[in-house]
């Protein structure tokens, strides 16, 4: 039986996906989606957070076979042609990315985020990215990213 | 290399998970992990994952009424989120908010906490306050087990293969003002408990229930510091006695470890902390 889900929005259909893949090797080996990282491989540092359904999981953690029926969204599914979305732009502008290994996955846990709390508090975005390790640059700027994509996002600020 | 079944009632997860080799597959946050190990160390995979997560009645949550029932596949965000779980079992939803990550309570369930039997497990200790019952069902039928008795040892269970959590019978306190849970680890998110209490006072001190986690095989309910408390008078002293208690309970069935040093004042003091915190809550309402 293929395995079907939608993926940014478009149905893709995979042949012989064995039970335990994990999303993560699915979207990197079999999609080309090179966006989700594998940074520990065991949930621990998030650079492989996809949305399901909407909400940020670490792909390293879930079963391929998990997303059957359900809407995968990874980092390429984000911008818009050539127009970032808000919360890309909110990293970029804030410089909140340095090596970039951890940005996608910063950036989804981050929309998950602000799709619940649209105005979050300092303590909400610290909390909320957790779960995502950065090693270059250390965390005051991603806060400040995050603050300003959902600035962008709620329709405030210049750069939209 | 595994197959895959995404059954759609429990029936049939039941019928899947009688063949043999079958595993359980819920929010994946741990056995993904050992999955991810065995195929590096080229051991064997299971034959068959059987992906329990979208079977309808595994996520039914009871809270109000006699009859108090928290489903196995309930995700520990939803818990965090719930605020019908807030105001009823506030001690389990503190417990599922400081469990792993937002991307892992996103996934991680309530049974897979509990059938993975860590000794750490945060939402195993906060069920134990709540007097969970486990309700497992295999095709021979379903049996009741209290928490305290399926976890054997450190990830050890007496979850026979082919029985399948559906979820626990609870006993919550009877005020739910008075409920607390702390932990202590390596970071203030995404950590592993290197401790964690589950505290629940009532105002007449009838039906105190405190919970150590972190510090053997599985969490277990304190008697003799529930005792020392029903016995007492409410106060900073009897907290302080309590906590003193708690800990020399540690040592007596652990002994004097090289951990101890460092865990002793720190079940001290946590004991007290969470039971100073339950009170005050308490009183803050009355």
């Amino acid at each position: 039986m293929p395995l079907k889900f939608t993926l940014n929005g478009k149905e893709v259909c995979l042949e012989d996906v064995p039970g335990e893949a994990t999303l993560l090797e699915v979207l990197r080996q079999r999609l080309g989606m090179l966006g989700a990282k594998e940074g520990c491989g065991v949930g621990e540092c998030g650079a492989c957070t996809v949305l399901l359904d909407g909400k940020a999981v670490d792909s390293c953690l879930t079963a391929a076979w998990q997303a059957a029926g359900r809407q995968v969204t990874t980092v390429e599914g984000l911008a818009q042609g050539e127009t970032l979305h808000p919360i890309q732009q909110g990293f970029a502008d804030t410089g909140a990315v340095q090596c970039g290994f951890c940005t996608p996955g910063m950036i989804l846990t981050a929309l998950d985020l602000v799709e619940q709390a649209p105005q979050p508090s300092e303590d909400q975005i610290r909390r909320a990215m957790s779960g995502n390790l950065c090693r270059c640059t250390g965390y005051h700027d991603v806060v400040r990213a995050v603050r300003r994509g959902a600035k962008y996002l709620r329709g405030e600020g210049e750069e939209q | 290399m595994s197959r895959f079944l995404t059954p759609a009632t429990v029936q049939e997860a039941l019928k899947a998970l009688a063949q043999p080799g079958a595993k359980v597959l819920a929010g994946g946050t741990d056995l993904m992990i050992s999955l991810r190990q065995a195929r590096m160390n080229g051991a064997e995979l299971p034959e068959l994952l059987v992906d329990v997560t979208r079977l309808p009645e595994i996520t039914r949550m009871e809270l109000d009424g006699p009859n108090c029932y928290l489903g196995a596949g309930l995700t520990f965000r939803f818990l965090d989120e719930s605020l019908e779980a807030r105001r009823r079992v506030p001690v389990l939803a503190q417990a599922a908010s400081m469990v792993g990550s937002m991307q892992v309570r996103q996934t991680g369930t309530i049974g897979g906490n509990v059938a993975n039997g860590s000794p750490a497990a945060d939402g195993m200790s906060a069920l134990v306050a709540l007097d969970a019952v486990a309700e497992i069902a295999s095709l021979e039928g379903v049996r009741h087990c209290p928490l305290s008795e399926l976890i054997t040892a450190p990830n050890q269970t007496t979850l026979a293969p082919g029985e399948l959590i559906l979820g626990y019978i609870i006993t919550p306190p009877p005020e739910p003002e008075g409920q607390v849970f702390l932990k202590v680890g390596r970071r203030h998110e995404v950590a592993v408990s290197r401790l964690n209490m589950a505290a629940c006072l009532d105002r007449e001190l009838t039906d105190p229930r405190v919970v150590l986690g972190s510090c053997f095989p599985s969490p277990r309910r304190l008697v003799d510091v529930e005792a020392l408390i029903k016995s007492g008078k409410p106060g900073p002293e009897l907290w302080q006695a309590a906590g003193e208690q708690a800990a020399s309970h540690f040592t007596d069935v652990c002994g004097w470890r090289s951990s101890a040093t460092y865990k002793v004042p720190a079940i001290t003091r946590i004991t007290a902390r969470a039971l100073k915190r339950a009170w005050a809550q308490l009183e803050g309402r009355s």
